[in-house]
């Protein structure tokens, strides 16, 4: 049973707040995308944004908002239909995520870690 | 964030969930309010535990008891209040996680354990009160404790990271 439950905590899908680490981001795949903005969230523990690319639209984990203002990424700059550009790494079981090193938006680029 | 459905999803939809992911300053202000608990949570059941696995004999048993167990109870104050906030803000996302199934299961497990000790072996401590080694029972129950309550700040700690 025990086991069980280790078994489960261990293969359990990782929820959409938990992005501490980098570990789970692949740093040799360095990625840059650009897109438009579809859905946001200036929110704890980390912002982040649905980015519409060419290619597919990816969901990219940002810095916690309290860092993003305080190097002046405003909660406004991320609103949808916003164009930006990050750069980051992929996740490496989920195709779909990025984890963003910096974003530009409006000509300014900001560093997220 | 888009509030998962049914009750889960209602709480993190509550003023105070949206308040805890979109203030600046609120999760992170009741993230240290909840690790000062748990840093006197732990820190008074661990001298106390140490005590009943036999150190520091000369210090009686059931003084430091005494004295340390009101503030694990007033840990409890800081812990649980700031422990909810947080999960609001993210309910369904804690409900899903096995991790957090872990960290409540051996919660629950530690509290069972505390209650038997003191309705067992923590009766009779007038008789090894001082310079006298615990009981084995006694020692086993603090091994336990300790070894729970390090699991659950292992768990509290991994839930960000799984």
């Amino acid at each position: 049973m025990k086991t069980i439950i280790i078994a489960a905590a261990l293969a359990a899908p990782a929820a959409a707040w938990a992005h501490h680490g980098w570990s789970e981001y692949d740093s040799s795949k360095a990625l840059k995308l650009t897109g438009k903005v579809v859905e946001s969230g200036y929110e704890h523990p980390h912002g982040h944004v649905r980015l519409q690319t060419a290619g597919k639209t990816w969901n990219v984990v940002l810095a916690p908002p309290s860092r993003m203002e305080r190097r002046g990424l405003e909660k406004g700059a991320l609103k949808p239909g916003a164009t930006v550009s990050v750069e980051g790494y992929p996740n490496r079981t989920k195709g779909e995520e990025l984890r963003a090193e910096r974003i530009s938006v409006n000509g300014k680029t900001v560093e997220l870690r | 964030m888009t509030p998962a459905a049914g009750p889960l999803g209602a709480l993190e939809a509550s003023e105070l969930g949206r308040a805890m992911r979109e203030w600046l300053w609120l999760y992170p202000a009741v993230e240290i309010v909840h690790i000062a608990g748990i840093a006197l949570l732990f820190g008074s059941i661990a001298v106390l535990d140490l005590r009943l696995l036999g150190f520091s004999r000369r210090v009686s048993a059931k003084q430091l008891a005494a004295h340390v167990l009101p503030w694990t109870a007033a840990s409890f104050v800081l812990i649980v209040p700031s422990g909810l906030m947080m999960f609001t803000a993210h309910a369904a996302d804690f409900i899903a996680s096995g991790v957090f199934a872990v960290k409540m299961g051996i919660i629950l497990l530690a509290g069972v354990n505390a209650a038997v000790f003191h309705m067992g072996p923590f009766r009779s401590v007038g008789n090894w009160d001082v310079d006298t080694p615990p009981p084995a029972a006694a020692r086993a129950a603090a091994a336990v404790s300790l070894a729970a309550w390090s699991a659950v700040i292992a768990c509290g700690r991994l839930l960000a990271y799984f």
